[in-house]
């Protein structure tokens, strides 16, 4: 068995997939509220890459467009529709779900039905022997590991962060505190978004664009988001790196539907074993 | 055009009209991930429609159209279907693309609206339902010169990625025969779910085994994943060649052209047959609905073309609507002219023996290197 294709393979994948999946854990542990339409905003991003490059503007421009563009998008969604709904979680996820639907119709409406094809920043792959590794995949994993640290300090080393943390653990005392939770949650859900919309524009060029294209992640997310248990942040990451990284190591070595469905079954054992997650917050 | 709410639309046949409308009944996918055949199948079911009601109408009487969205969606469909076939009560009804859509809506179509049936799309055959005719090609029409150009252009050793469902399934068993009959090897046939979009396994099994061809069955949304991931693990380059029944004009744009550069394909009909009477036939159909979803053979557009033509030729010698009457004549229907060249049925199969054309992706378009030899016999029911 080749090693090398196995583990850039694994971390290639997982790499996305952490990306997509935090976003939606972030949102998930902050609020308690699981969003349906984040495959959606994986779309938007997406989107937003195809449509600028059909106006000459490069991908890699576009991605970083992509982002700020839905995480714009995630903070009027917040203050419009979601906000409403934080007494009542179970309505919120309702709505989400409404909102994912129009937005994928919507895209798909705008595609015409069809799928399209993004040029990479990075085209061709290296070759290292009789293996080729593609470049722009490589780009990812680095540009997810970037990104991971930056969040990690935003949250650890800046005010905002330390609000959040705050809010997040104990929100009652955090108001009481002075700190504004409607605002945390607005930023919250922005950087949620913010995370699925740079998912999005990372992963078309790999991928290609439709309508559909962000539904094969909701539900493994889900997945990664309950595995990853109550510890916020890192919870998230560790169901994620889980959840992916057997997505796409699975496969290697049995058939692919039964792989699918091992992920599950594996997830599900886990959390039998230990229902607070994968890592868990001690105390406050 | 008058939409009805839900998906549902009605085409009134313009002018004035001495006699009632015969109803044409026409389920397709106008939603959904497979809204880019649908819509194309929608778009000539109106053009022929309304072509026939500008040269007088069949037997004096004019055409209604009746067109539901089926969405993808199985469950959906068949209570659209149904609505054709009790509520509007159709003389006809035309549509299903994939497999799993024409298994849903063809008992509510012929046994519970006694309604006759036509499936426009190529497929994996087996279909021998009464009053269910198939204007699609078949694996023996798609499989039986194809493989031997594919082994003679690319090599013996064939790998079959396929989506898991019923058309790969069957299609398979029958290209696996054809394969094996003609001195080739299948290395492995796998299947992933429809959705799957990592397939580094895979690529790497293809690469390691030196396979040849890959006979390919998977189906967007993760076919893109897979041609690109193939094509980085250098697959072309190293001059493996690509196979794939369905690729047509509209599925060009599903991966940048590099990656599927020298991809074969064998269907009924390609634009660069330039035949006179496809050139026609794509002239009014860019004129009419101008856009990127074009007239072409995997998107069933051909399929409905010929279903339209065959019928209202049964319905001609018939000289009546009713369901045996025009199934004893379209039984052994023909007509003379149509894209790629004309069609008939075969006596006693309900399936039709058509021209079969090889392509090959050049540049980001088609080129054809082979045509059979007359019609190809369909292999079905007989």
């Amino acid at each position: 068995m080749s090693v090398v294709p196995f583990v850039f393979d694994v971390l290639a994948y997982g790499a996305i997939f952490v990306l997509v999946a935090l976003g939606l854990g972030v949102i998930a542990s902050m609020m308690g509220i699981f969003n349906f339409a984040h495959g959606e905003l994986v779309l938007l991003g997406a989107y937003t890459v195809y449509l600028l490059e059909q106006r000459s503007v490069p991908s890699w421009a576009g991605m970083i467009c992509a982002p700020i563009v839905v995480g714009g998008i995630g903070l009027l969604l917040e203050r419009t529709v979601i906000r409403r709904f934080y007494a009542a979680p179970v309505v919120a996820m309702l709505g989400t779900y409404a909102i994912g639907l129009a937005l994928r119709e919507g895209v798909r409406g705008l595609l015409g039905g069809q799928f399209y094809s993004v040029t990479a920043p990075l085209v061709g792959s290296y070759t290292l022997g009789d293996v080729s590794i593609s470049k722009w995949r490589s780009a990812v994993i680095v540009i997810t590991a970037l990104v991971m640290a930056a969040c990690w300090l935003l949250l650890v080393r800046t005010r905002s962060g330390l609000q959040v943390r705050a809010a997040l653990e104990n929100p009652a005392l955090a108001r009481a505190s002075g700190i504004s939770t409607d605002r945390v949650y607005a930023l919250t859900f922005a950087l949620g978004s913010a995370l699925a919309g740079l998912a999005g524009g990372l992963m078309v060029p790999i991928y290609s664009i439709s309508a559909d294209m962000g539904v094969p992640f909701l539900i493994k997310s889900f997945l990664a988001v309950m595995l990853g248990g109550t510890a916020g942040f890192e919870g998230a990451m560790a169901g994620a790196a889980f959840v992916g990284g057997s997505s796409a190591a699975l496969p290697w070595f049995i058939k692919p539907v039964v792989a699918d469905l091992l992920v599950f079954v594996i997830a599900i054992a886990v959390m039998k074993v230990r229902p607070q997650g994968l890592l868990s917050r001690g105390g406050t | 055009m008058v939409a009805l709410g839900a998906g549902s639309y009605l085409y009134n046949p313009r002018g004035g009209w001495a006699a009632d409308p015969i109803k044409v009944g026409v389920a397709t996918d106008i939603t959904g991930p497979i809204s880019w055949g649908g819509i194309p199948n929608a778009n000539i079911a109106r053009m022929v429609i309304d072509d026939i009601n500008t040269s007088g109408g069949l037997l004096g009487r004019p055409l209604q159209m009746y067109l539901e969205d089926t969405a993808t969606n199985e469950a959906l469909a068949v209570t659209r279907v149904r609505k054709l076939v009790t509520q509007d009560r159709v003389d006809v009804v035309l549509g299903g693309i994939t497999s799993s859509m024409r298994n849903a809506i063809k008992d509510t179509i012929v046994n519970r609206g006694k309604t006759l049936y036509i499936y426009p799309q190529l497929y994996e055959g087996k279909e021998c339902t009464p009053y269910l005719f198939c204007t699609g090609p078949t694996p023996a029409q798609q499989c039986d010169t194809f493989i031997p150009w594919l082994i003679r252009n690319g090599g013996t050793r064939f790998y079959l990625p396929s989506a898991d469902y019923v058309w790969p399934h069957v299609l398979n068993a029958y290209a696996r025969k054809t394969i094996e009959q003609h001195g080739g090897e299948v290395v492995d046939e796998e299947y992933f779910p429809v959705d799957h979009n990592d397939y580094g396994a895979t690529v790497n099994k293809i690469m390691s085994n030196k396979v040849n061809v890959v006979f390919n069955t998977t189906i967007p949304p993760g076919l893109a994943a897979f041609f690109k991931q193939l094509y980085e693990a250098g697959f072309n380059r190293n001059g493996g060649r690509l196979a794939c029944v369905y690729y047509d004009e509209n599925a060009l744009n599903i991966t940048p052209a590099n990656e599927i550069e020298g991809l074969g394909s064998c269907l009924d009909y390609f634009k660069a047959v330039n035949d006179p009477a496809g050139n026609k036939l794509q002239a009014e159909y860019s004129r009419l609905y101008p856009g990127s979803i074009l007239f072409t053979a995997g998107s069933a557009a051909t399929g409905m073309y010929r279903g339209l033509k065959l019928w209202e030729a049964a319905v001609k010698e018939a000289k009546s609507v009713k369901r045996e009457d025009v199934a004893k004549a379209l039984d052994h229907a023909k007509i003379a002219d149509g894209p790629g060249g004309g069609s008939q049925f075969v006596p006693g199969t309900r399936h039709v023996k058509m021209n079969m054309y090889t392509a090959v992706a050049k540049g980001g378009t088609f080129e054809i290197v082979a045509k059979s030899n007359g019609p190809v016999m369909p292999g079905e029911c007989g």
